[in-house]
């Protein structure tokens, strides 16, 4: 069923994770997924792989959601990793046809695989602990002093929360309509492409209609509440950091720290 | 012998994942062929859920379904002639509405379902004629009809296809009462005509009390009540005690009793009422009706 689609979802808990202010998760998300590229050696890989799977643990994900939810780009990690086996020169290892194998390739093709692992389960990682209201709140607050260059820093955070609100809203209403259509005999599961493509305009048509009908009645309300954008709006939720933020943040740093050091002091593979 | 026939069945909403959901706990239900039942309990009891198991849009966790003895996922290739025989109106059908013209829209079904042009021709004709579409309507755009008009040009849709099973998910929701007067109409007449069995998912006990010749209530994802109309509303403090109320006429002739005149506790529609109360008055036995 589509509602089974986990990217990007949600998943509501009380671990620290969750507990932790969205735009310190934020920021450090963002550099956890530079820092991910520093290592050039096992030792560095290692310890970015290491620190993700702490931070798996404590956020009580459970391990087969975070699967699930790193499945999807499987096909594009084999792709690139074979692409590297083959193009990257240095000591042959096999030989055939006008395909060569380097030991480099291989070693390039591991890192390129697991370093992609790392960026996409920890930006996994920050939707399912952090709701996306407080996501986009937190993107507005760290984007504010965009506003000084007349940037709609507000319309753009709020036309992210209203989009991210209706997916799940999309996705119900698809599965509706989608069901509705069967009961009358539409068959959308089998046929050739150009009929699969056909059958969804039974589902595409009356989505549209729907969007655009709940699209003015959000505007309606919206304006019944006397919404006028960003100026002067206060908050219900102020962020405040909390020791565990500064803590969450002195690891990730020192976690930055110590990759550099390895480039610096351990042999590099690349 | 059960036309219709659930054993044991479960379903569960996003299972492994901490949104799970058991929306129905072992369900076991049989239905005759050619009865009226209405479906009743409050809002997210399971009502939706039970009646998508009948036409296999929705797959039981555990259980089985039984329509005229066959397990319809016994080959899940043939799920699309089970939804030929068990037709289903969702909650807002005209949502479901796309075609240009409501003639094709009406049409989709049948044309679905393989006949041939003139015989989906007869169909839509008829269907619309028995919803009470007039003729000009047909070659309009659905987008263009009144909220009622569209609700009986999707219902139109389903009777086209002429299943043997008719289910509707609360089709007069949202309607006045004239709206759901007419609608009620049209589905009695239906099941009168073709002898279909249909199963009536509603919230307004007046309605189901009308149609149903039995009523299956639905409490917490399982099977609360099931039985004849006029027993289920006789039983007013055990439908109250989860949510539901009975049918206005029914509270009054509760009170009036309690008042110390004698009715009879299984009236839950006006008519019968008017009936009792008019004999009553005459001085005739109340007994009798
Ligand atoms: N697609 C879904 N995903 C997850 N949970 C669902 C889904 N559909 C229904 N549920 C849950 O299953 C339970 C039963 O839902 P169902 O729609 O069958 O109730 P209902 O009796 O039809 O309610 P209503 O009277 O409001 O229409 C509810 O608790 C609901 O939250
Ligand atoms: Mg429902």
């Amino acid at each position: 069923m589509l509602s089974d689609i986990t990217i990007g979802q949600f998943f509501p808990g009380n671990s620290v994770l969750h507990r932790l202010d969205p735009r310190v998760k934020l920021i450090l998300v963002f550099t956890y997924i530079v820092a991910v590229f520093i290592p050039d050696n096992w030792l560095g890989l290692a310890l970015s792989v290491a620190l993700l799977l702490v931070l798996i643990g404590l956020s009580r994900i459970p391990p087969k959601v975070m699967i699930k939810g790193l499945k999807p780009v499987l096909p594009l990690l084999a792709f690139t990793s074979l692409i590297n086996i083959f193009y990257v020169k240095g000591t042959i290892l096999a030989e055939f046809w006008i395909f060569k194998i380097s030991l480099e390739g291989i070693y390039t093709a591991l890192f390129i695989a697991v370093r992609i692992l790392c960026l996409i389960a920890a930006g996994s990682l920050l939707t399912y602990t952090t709701s996306p209201t407080a996501l986009t709140d937190a993107l507005e607050r760290i984007m504010s002093p965009l506003k000084v260059l007349h940037v709609p820093v507000h319309e753009i955070a709020m036309m992210m929360t209203i989009a991210l609100r209706f997916i799940p809203t999309l996705i119900e209403e698809t599965d509706k309509i989608m069901s509705a259509q069967k009961a009358r005999g539409a068959d959308m599961e089998s046929g050739n492409l150009l009929h699969r493509v056909k059958a969804l305009i039974p589902v595409l048509v009356p989505l549209f209609v729907s969007s655009f009908r709940r699209a003015y009645d959000l505007a309606t309300a919206m304006e019944c509440r006397c919404y006028h954008g960003g100026e002067g709006r206060t908050r219900l939720k102020q962020f405040h950091m909390v020791l565990a933020d500064y803590i969450a943040v002195a690891v990730m740093l020192l976690l930055v720290v110590l990759m550099i050091m390895t480039n610096l002091f351990s042999s590099a593979v690349l | 012998m059960a036309f219709i026939e659930t054993k044991n069945c479960t379903v569960r909403y996003s299972p492994g994942t901490p949104f799970e959901k058991e929306a129905l706990s072992a369900v076991s239900v049989t239905v005759e062929e050619g009865e009226f039942v209405g479906v009743i309990g409050h809002t997210g009891s399971g009502k939706s859920s039970f009646v998508q198991l009948l036409n296999g849009l929705l797959k039981p966790d555990d259980g089985v379904v039984l329509i005229d003895g066959k397990n319809i996922w016994e080959n899940p290739k043939d799920i699309r002639f089970v939804r030929f025989q068990v037709g289903m109106v969702f909650q807002y059908p005209e949502h479901q509405l796309f075609e240009e013209t409501v003639y094709k829209d009406i049409a989709f079904g049948p044309t679905n379902m393989g006949l041939s042009a003139e015989e989906v021709n007869e169909r839509v004709l008829h269907a619309a004629q028995l919803v009470g579409l007039p003729q000009e309507l047909l070659e309009k755009t659905p987008f263009e009809l009144s909220g009622g008009e569209k609700r009986r040009a999707a219902i139109a849709g389903v009777l086209a296809m002429e299943p043997r099973v008719l289910i509707l998910d609360e089709p007069t929701a949202g309607l006045d009462p004239q709206g759901r007067e007419m609608i009620l109409e049209v589905i009695g007449a239906y099941h009168r005509k073709k002898k279909a069995t249909v199963l009536l998912v509603s919230h307004s006990m007046e309605d189901v009390a009308r149609v149903a010749d039995r009523v299956l209530v639905l409490n917490h994802g399982e099977v609360a009540m099931f039985e004849p109309t006029n027993m289920i509303f006789s039983r007013v403090q055990e439908l109250e005690s989860i949510g539901l109320t009975v049918p206005a006429i029914t509270k009054i002739c509760k009170g009036l009793r309690e008042k110390g005149i004698a009715l009879p506790d299984n009236i839950y529609t006006v008519e019968q009422a008017h009936a009792v109360l008019l004999s009553l008055l005459k001085g005739g036995d109340v007994r009798a009706v």
